[in-house]
């Protein structure tokens, strides 16, 4: 089985609880207006993973917390994350899903087989109109976390990094996370 | 009068010339250098046709012997032997001033190469600090606590900002 992603990173702790794999799926139906990463709405292929080796480099990954998929929209992959959030859960690693539904509209077997294995759901549209910089994990006052297991609870949301650069060794930055615009633009332009 | 053996060295170097010849036993206080070309001098101290960049006055060549020269030219540098002089200063003495000024010259590559290498590694550091630091102030500036790790050769900066 395959994942068709945008990108990965390995190590993040601007997306979720803790230290955590992160996994952009390529692919969005949903095209919300003013979404931070619209390189990856179209479902053309880009970098097509096995299930199976993803989640052998994720497993091989020492120091996780858990993983985290977002995008593009993670449930137009349900089975194929499903399948890859099965061996990571039996690991003992949390998942963690940012989608653009709300929860109800999460019908399908597929949706509900990722559903089961998530331990957090951040749901809802990206709307603009309703941009928040009060929300841990929310870039709009509509969207809403969903604790889907018993492993983590509304404490967890305090005083987690919001932002988080990668300084690389050529002395390029890369930025993932919830960062205001003020505060991207003013560190990338220097 | 002696007639000039004429050889063309690939010798474009200066610096490396002047210490291949110190090698051979010519160093600086046996060498002139001008920046402009001067006339050679044969063994009566007439004036020749030929003028050189560089030039062991006949004295310091040998009894009877005519000025050495070297012309720089955009080929390299012209080494001027008088026939009268090629037994001592010849084809051979010429093949191993080329030799001394081959070590030389890679001598000189490597150095440049190294010291290139080294500028480029500092300007690299210099931009990764900047950028760490950048993030730092900016970041501080608005009110983000910055804690840094590294991941590898990757330096890592998580801002945290508010208490829920």
């Amino acid at each position: 089985m395959l994942l068709n992603l945008a990108r990965t990173l390995a190590r993040s702790a601007a997306n979720g609880p803790g230290e955590r794999f992160v996994v952009w799926v390529q692919g969005c139906p949903l095209a919300c207006p003013g979404c931070w990463n619209p390189d990856t709405w179209a479902f053309g292929r880009r970098e097509l993973h096995s299930v199976q080796d993803l989640a052998a480099i994720i497993l091989a990954t020492p120091g996780l917390e858990g993983v985290t998929f977002t995008g593009g929209e993670p449930f137009a992959q349900a089975r194929a994350l499903a399948a890859l959030a099965a061996p990571v859960r039996a690991a003992g690693l949390s998942v963690f899903v940012f989608t653009g539904y709300d929860l109800s509209e999460l019908t399908l077997p597929a949706h509900r087989a990722l559903l089961e294995l998530a331990d957090v759901v951040v749901a809802g549209r990206y709307r603009q109109a309703e941009r928040t910089l009060d929300l841990p994990w929310r870039g709009s006052g509509n969207q809403r976390v969903h604790f889907l297991s018993n492993r983590y609870g509304p404490e967890q949301l305090a005083g987690l990094p919001e932002v988080e650069f990668h300084l690389s060794t050529d002395g390029s930055l890369a930025v993932t996370g919830f960062p205001t615009a003020a505060l991207l633009g003013r560190t990338t332009a220097g | 009068m002696s007639a000039y053996m004429t050889l063309l060295t690939p010798m474009t170097d200066q610096a490396c010339l002047l210490d291949a010849l110190a090698d051979l036993g010519f160093g600086a206080a046996l060498v002139e250098v001008h920046a402009t070309p001067v006339r050679l001098e044969g063994y009566g101290g007439d004036q020749r046709t030929q003028t050189a960049h560089i030039v062991i006055r006949r004295h310091n060549v040998g009894v009877a012997s005519n000025d050495v020269g070297f012309l720089a030219t955009a080929t390299g540098y012209q080494a001027l032997v008088s026939d009268f002089d090629h037994p001592k200063l010849g084809s051979g003495w010429l093949a191993q001033l080329n030799q001394r000024y081959s070590a030389h010259w890679s001598a000189k590559q490597e150095r440049l190469a190294a010291e290139e290498r080294r500028r480029q590694e500092q300007e690299r550091q210099r931009l990764v600090e900047a950028q760490r630091q950048a993030v730092h102030d900016r970041a501080k500036a608005m009110g983000y606590r910055v804690q840094e790790t590294r991941e590898g050769e990757t330096v890592r900066l998580l801002l945290v900002k508010r208490t829920y």
